[in-house]
């Protein structure tokens, strides 16, 4: 009987083809054994300009072009090896050092071995991302070679090996091939040295005792011109397991159980799976939403949230009943509370410092002086944590924690902390202490483990001095993930080759003219903010014979320069938005089209995509429809510029008149949608003057409201609707739309008691129509900004709208809350917004303008897409916010402390919050602050009111009016720049 | 019964069946009684299956089995517990359940249900509902379920179980009754079925390892030996008191009975380590070649019921006996049938003798005997 299996002598081609064995779990619970044939070949390439063998074998395309050769023929060399060399990690390195690998001093001319690239993918996405994005990159020479699928390198896993050995000695083979290969091959004399980098010290004897050059990272980094910098990036995860010998049983934290034990609890419904969150008020509590329960569980204690960071997926356990607590009235900020921590010494024994069970103490003998007037919430603790979501953090060197000794170029362990009150204080180990005081940092945290009380972590980098603009702009955009590098060669290789001299075509034969509209001859206009450079929209209006008028909207044609799924166009989507800054915009689109081919520049033709409605003069719709045309804007106006041409009667043009007709017919759209039960919210919004040849912030004003201002914001929400409505009728399944939820009644639960006990106003929540009348209500005639001030915080308790695909959500849940409206979308800043782009290209195909792309039609893709958009937005909105409010210190810096009103907006047993409306800026005011010796005081949580007696006698109340000194302020323990607010009176 | 018919005319069978009775009966093939027909086999044809074997027999058929399976949920039946209900995860009962025990899921926990097993014969050329191929798989199905020992090997914890899907196929024509080489195959493929390795614990969701070398083999091995092993069936016929293994076709023609009997090895203190000691007590230690223990038996109707009766010549017109009437037939015609006259054809009747049956079951299970040495044959067989 032949057998049936291959066998390796019988068959001539069996050494090409291996086979791969394992074992796939999949979500539904099946396990299935997965077999893979590896077929072997000989021509992949070692990339490296110095050998020929490769390049005459090396596969080529259909056009028989050559993927040029990577690795460069003069690599640079190190003490141990002048005559150059190329680095070979292996896994490890790379997971724990990525950032060193990203450096531009070193770490040229890098061999990825595939199945370092595999297992770096299965152990963290986000590092497989960036190291992507290494082998992308062109100055890096990083060079993914296929060691699996070359037949010298691809190695058979033995009987009783372990896959991570046999992967081992996979690398050691490449390195091993790469040098004879490279020796064989070169045609220089001197050839490279090959070496391999780990923190294995087990591959690295095995490497030697093959002869192999091998280093640790450590080793390695020390050969470096700037190796002493560079050590500090590495984690120092060897040497702690020596330092460290603690007795079994004395762990900090309690142990993470078993991913099997959680999922199986999670699918019965006995544990919880969700994202943790931290409250910025007290970095001691924590809350997690799950499915299960309407409201979200407490985790409160640095044991219950067991190791958890702000962002993590964990899973939790429900507490039993007698630990249930009510959340914290009181502030617990972490730097004030373990300011005095030693980062050196762990000798701390208990995992709760006498200070922080002090302050939970008291916590909980509230809680049970008032027995049950407020119900007592669920509490959870985590029991193991599913995903970390880990980013790079910034943050400052805490001065108090650096020993006043440290000398040379002794490691130190010191306290980062992080600009982010949610993130717990990051141990960071450096050699350079002295030189990082004072900068922002960016740092990575490595890992928390059970017997430490802080995460430890690694310098990514400093970004300059704190309090300096680049730093901080630089700071706030990492910190709120906002793509901020310039646009690589790829994405402005996509641009129009005419660059700035384009052109809409003279002729109307060209091909860019097909089933476009002349519009040129239209009075056409813009409103903009002053300074505006990327102009989305545009207007007009002109009467009809039949006594209606015909008003149009005029977008900018961005999806007529970004044709989808070439590089700019990935870049756009992931960018997702324009972040604006108060000195600065991060681009979704390079400059070429944002502020010029696209923008709808005035007295020069632009490419357009143009809804035009025809309206009776009550503002009804009569019909609608959507083309792409030509234009050519006649006047770009500031609002402030419309405004005055508007309200100056001797202006009599066409071109004004027009104007005005949008103006009446936006009145008219507005009335409307108000009755329909739109919202008016609001959000301290305000404004930072600049110096303008320093660029210095120098005044503060809030935001002013113009007739012009609704008038855009009237045609554009028309627009929008009208879209959304006809690509949903084009595209069931697909179209791209914007909603806004219904706010669970929950959420505005402590709000509508607040009014009602401190103002006797009833705040009815049944629908946004209800909601806004009552909103309307609650005035205040002596005081005009308590309305304002309502409205704001109940703007805090609205979900927030977001980006979805048609087809996941089912119709009703299409409503927009805000707006009133059935159906939302956004079509009319494709220039800043990658949604509108989207919106763009289903509306060309739904007029039948251009072919449907199958990417405007792939549901997988649109969520994608949405999902990521969504987060994109919230983080431009921080990120803008968060400019704001650097920009408003620095504007108070150097101004005497002015007296300010402010509200209370928020009443803590220990402080309170207030806002300052001039400035839009909240600043915590504790009790401490008041007086010395810190006052006692009396909280009457259910009537909102702190009374405070002894050093200092005053009374505060939710929605006071009360007088706070602004000022800005150093805390010379921390370093930290921040506004302080003192209470003058109340 | 489907085995296909010979042609042999009644001389044929008659000068077969009478050289069958000899003592000691020759065969056709020269084989003696208890030798099986020359066997290769092989396992691990299909590397995509958990388990796989092809083997051939001397004459040409030749079978492939493969072994799949999946996790499945265990459905609670009625009278259990109702906190293991379907899903029903109670983490407190759990930890209790550890307390007792710590190896998990102690031996009386671990029940198997018989519906775990999925079989399917495939022979060509034939519908897979017919009533042969139906009744060769439930034959083959019956040895393995039959003690309820098997499926307890597939329990993984109280709430999962494994699937185990037997595809069973004859890559030749039937050229022989297949059951024999059907039941090697099976029992080649089922030593070298390998499970993922259970990475969770007690009534968790289970968790497997990745890694296929980790895999253990559902009939556990030590120092490359099987401690225990998948039961056999085997193929007896009788011919008068002669006792006929692993019979060829045209023997099987005319048999005058035969039997499918199963057997497998007798719980030794090998499998006391899953299935506890309380086996033990059964007869151990007599010394020599392995315990076996009978597991089912079943008739196989013999193709020989169905030859036609031969004619002696001295009732054959065609050799000058005299014609007979229409009248006279009936009465002769019974006569050919009861009378048995030398070397003249004449099909078996009537059941098998109580005593020819348990000479067969013994000689089955005879210490050394075929059965054992079937399993030593199949032991060396490697399982690459």
């Amino acid at each position: 009987m032949a057998s049936l299996k291959r066998t390796a002598g019988a068959d001539p081609f069996a050494q090409n083809i291996s086979s791969k064995v394992y074992v796939r779990s999949t979500k539904s619970g099946k396990v299935q054994k997965i077999v893979r044939e590896v077929y072997l070949r000989q021509d992949i390439p070692c990339s490296s300009n110095l050998c020929q063998a490769c390049l005459k074998s090396a596969p080529r395309n259909a056009a028989g072009e050559l993927t040029p050769f990577v690795l460069s023929d003069k690599p640079a060399g190190t003490k141990t090896f002048p005559q150059g060399h190329y680095l070979v990690p292996d896994t490890n390195a790379f997971l724990t050092a990525m950032d060193l690998f990203e450096q531009s001093s070193a770490f040229y001319d890098v061999v990825v071995l595939q199945i370092v690239l595999e297992e770096v993918r299965n152990r963290s996405l986000p590092l497989y991302n960036r190291l992507v994005g290494l082998t992308k990159s062109e100055d890096k020479r990083f060079y993914v070679f296929f060691n699996e699928f070359r037949l010298e390198t691809y190695v058979p896993r033995e009987e009783g090996e372990t896959v991570n050995d046999r992967n081992d000695r996979a690398v050691r083979k490449a390195v091993k091939w790469y040098g004879e290969h490279l020796a064989k091959t070169s045609r220089a004399k001197t050839v490279p040295a090959v070496v391999m980098l780990s923190n294995d010290k087990d591959n690295l004897r095995k490497a030697k005792t093959e002869g192999l050059n091998a280093c640790s990272l450590a080793e390695y980094v020390g050969q470096l011109k700037d190796g002493d910098k560079l050590l500090d990036m590495i984690p120092d995860a060897q040497d702690r397991d020596v330092t460290r010998d603690r007795k079994p049983g004395e762990h900090l934290y309690p142990e993470y159980q078993s991913l099997s034990k959680m999922m199986t609890g999670v699918k019965a419904g006995v544990l919880h799976q969700g994202i943790f969150n931290v409250s910025p008020y007290n970095y001691l509590e924590g809350s997690i939403r799950v499915p299960a329960f309407p409201k979200a569980l407490l985790i409160l204690g640095r044991e219950n949230i067991n190791r958890a960071i702000d962002g993590d997926v964990v899973v939790v356990e429900v507490l039993p009943k007698d630990h249930w607590k009510e959340p914290s009235s009181k502030v617990i900020e972490e730097d004030t509370i373990t300011k005095n921590e030693n980062p050196d010494t762990e000798d701390a024994g208990d995992l709760v410092s006498e200070k922080e069970r002090k302050a939970l103490q008291e916590e909980v003998r509230r809680t049970q002086n008032k027995a049950s007037e407020t119900l007592p919430q669920p509490t959870a603790r985590v029991i193991g944590v599913i995903k970390r979501n880990w980013r790079q953090y910034v943050g400052h060197i805490d001065q108090s924690s650096v020993s006043s000794a440290s000398q040379g170029r002794k490691q130190d362990t010191v306290f980062l902390i992080p600009m982010d009150k949610k993130i717990p204080k990051i141990r960071l180990r450096t050699r350079q202490v002295a030189e990082l005081l004072g900068k922002r940092l960016l740092v990575a945290i490595d890992a928390w483990d059970r017997d430490s009380r802080h995460p430890v972590g690694h310098l990514v980098r400093s970004l300059g001095e704190l309090e300096t603009k680049a730093a901080e702009t630089e700071a706030l955009l990492l910190e709120w993930d906002v793509q901020y590098r310039p646009f690589p060669k790829t994405v402005l290789d996509c641009l129009p080759k005419e660059g700035h001299d384009w052109k809409v075509p003279a002729s109307t034969e060209d091909p860019g003219w097909t089933d476009r509209e002349d519009l040129r001859g239209l009075l056409i206009c813009s409103i903009d903010p002053i300074g505006c450079q990327d102009i989305d929209d545009a207007l007009h209006a002109r009467p009809l014979p039949n006594g209606n008028f015909e008003v149009g909207v005029h977008i900018a044609d961005v999806s007529h320069f970004v044709k989808p799924n070439n590089a700019m166009d990935n870049e756009a989507s992931i960018r997702g938005t324009t972040v604006y800054l108060v000195d600065k915009r991060i681009d979704m689109l390079p400059m070429l089209l944002g502020t010029d081919l696209c923008s709808l520049k005035p007295y020069v033709e632009r490419y357009a995509f143009s809804v035009i409605w025809e309206m009776s003069p009550s503002g009804d719709i009569v019909s609608s429809r959507f083309t792409k045309s030509v234009i050519k804007s006649r006047e770009a106006f500031s609002y402030e510029e419309a405004q005055l041409r508007i309200d100056d009667v001797s202006q009599q043009d066409d071109l004004t008149q027009g104007i005005r007709t949008l103006l009446a017919l936006s009145k008219k759209l507005r009335q409307k949608r108000m009755d329909a039960g739109a919202l008016s919210l609001s959000s301290p919004e305000v404004k930072i003057q600049m110096e303008s040849e320093t660029s210095d912030p120098i005044d503060v004003k809030t935001k002013q409201l113009l007739d012009t201002n609704s008038l855009v914001e009237e045609f554009m929400l028309l627009a929008n609707i009208s879209v959304a409505g006809r690509i949903y009728q084009a595209f069931p399944q697909t179209a791209i739309l914007r909603r806004h939820a219904a706010p669970p009644k929950t959420n505005f639960e402590e709000l509508a008691n607040q009014l009602k006990t401190k103002r006797n106003f009833d705040l009815n929540v049944e629908s946004s129509r209800a909601l806004a009348d009552s909103l309307d209500a609650c005035v205040d005639p002596k005081e005009p900004f308590f309305n304002t001030l309502v409205r704001i915080m109940a703007t805090r308790c609205m979900m927030s709208a977001e980006y979805f695909c048609s087809g996941t959500q089912a119709e009703p849940e299409f409503r927009h809350y805000g707006l009133a409206s059935e159906i939302y979308t956004h079509f009319t800043s494709p220039i800043r917004r990658y949604a509108d782009l989207v919106a763009h290209r289903q509306l060309a195909a739904a007029i039948g303008y251009e072919a449907v792309d199958p990417s405007v039609r792939s549901r997988g893709r649109l969520e994608a897409v949405c999902k990521n958009i969504n987060v994109r937005h919230r983080n431009a909105q921080m990120a803008g916010r968060a400019s704001i409010a650097y920009y408003v210190g620095q504007a108070l810096r150097d101004r005497p402390a002015a007296e300010e009103d402010a509200f209370v907006i928020k009443i803590f047993s220990n402080g309170f919050v207030v806002l300052v409306p001039r400035f839009g800026i909240e600043g915590l005011i504790r009790l401490r602050d008041l007086a010395e010796p810190e006052p006692a005081a009396e909280f009457d949580a259910e009537n909102y009111v702190l009374s405070t007696s002894g050093s200092r006698t005053e009374r505060v109340e939710l929605f006071q009016k009360v007088v706070v000194k602004v000022s800005d302020q150093k805390d010379e323990i921390t370093g930290k720049r921040g506004v302080k607010m003192e209470l003058v009176r109340a | 019964m489907s085995t296909n018919h010979v042609l042999l005319s009644p001389a044929e069978l008659a000068y077969l069946h009478a050289s069958l009775s000899l003592l000691p009966p020759l065969r056709p093939d020269g084989r003696a009684p208890n030798q099986f027909r020359p066997v290769s086999a092989e396992t691990g044809v299909l590397p995509g299956a958990n388990g796989s074997a092809r083997v051939c027999f001397a004459d040409g058929t030749e079978a492939i089995v493969g072994v799949k399976a999946e996790v499945e949920k265990t459905r609670t039946r009625l009278g259990r517990d109702p906190e293991e209900e379907e899903g029903g995860y109670d983490p407190a009962a759990e930890a209790a359940a550890a307390d007792d025990d710590d190896e998990g899921g102690s031996e009386d926990d671990r029940k198997g249900h018989s519906d775990w097993v999925e079989m399917t014969v495939e022979i060509p050329g034939q519908r897979d509902d017919e009533a042969g191929t139906v009744f060769l798989a439930a034959m083959l199905s019956e040895a393995l379920l039959a003690d309820g020992e098997f499926v307890k090997r597939l329990y993984i914890n109280r709430r999962f179980h494994w699937k185990l899907y037997l595809d069973i196929l004859l890559i030749s024509p039937p050229l022989s009754y297949p059951l024999p080489l059907l039941s090697l195959t099976t029992h080649l493929a089922l030593l070298a079925t390998r499970l993922p390795r259970l990475k969770s614990e007690g009534d968790e969701d289970p968790l497997f390892d990745d890694d296929w070398a980790m895999s253990d083999y559902l009939y556990a091995r030590v120092a490359g030996k099987a401690v225990s092993r998948p039961p056999l069936t085997l193929l007896v016929m009788a011919v008068g008191s002669n006792i006929i293994f692993d019979p060829a076709k045209e023997e099987l023609a005319v048999a005058d009975v035969a039997l499918a009997v199963s057997v497998g090895e007798a719980v030794a203190g090998s499998l006391s380590s899953r299935t506890g000691s309380k086996k033990m007590e059964i007869d151990t230690g007599i010394g020599g070649g392995r315990n076996l223990r009978l597991l089912s038996v079943r008739t196989i109707d013999p193709p020989s019921r169905l030859t036609p009766p031969g004619v002696p010549n001295e009732k054959n017109t065609a050799y000058g006996a005299a014609a007979v009437t229409a009248a006279q037939k009936q009465p002769e015609a019974r006569t050919v049938e009861t009378e048995s006259v030398e070397g003249v054809w004449k099909a078996p009747r009537g059941g098998a003798k109580v005593l020819v049956m348990a000479a067969l079951v013994d000689k089955c299970l005879e210490k050394g005997g075929v059965a054992d040495e079937v399993f030593d044959a199949l032991e060396a067989v490697d399982l690459g």
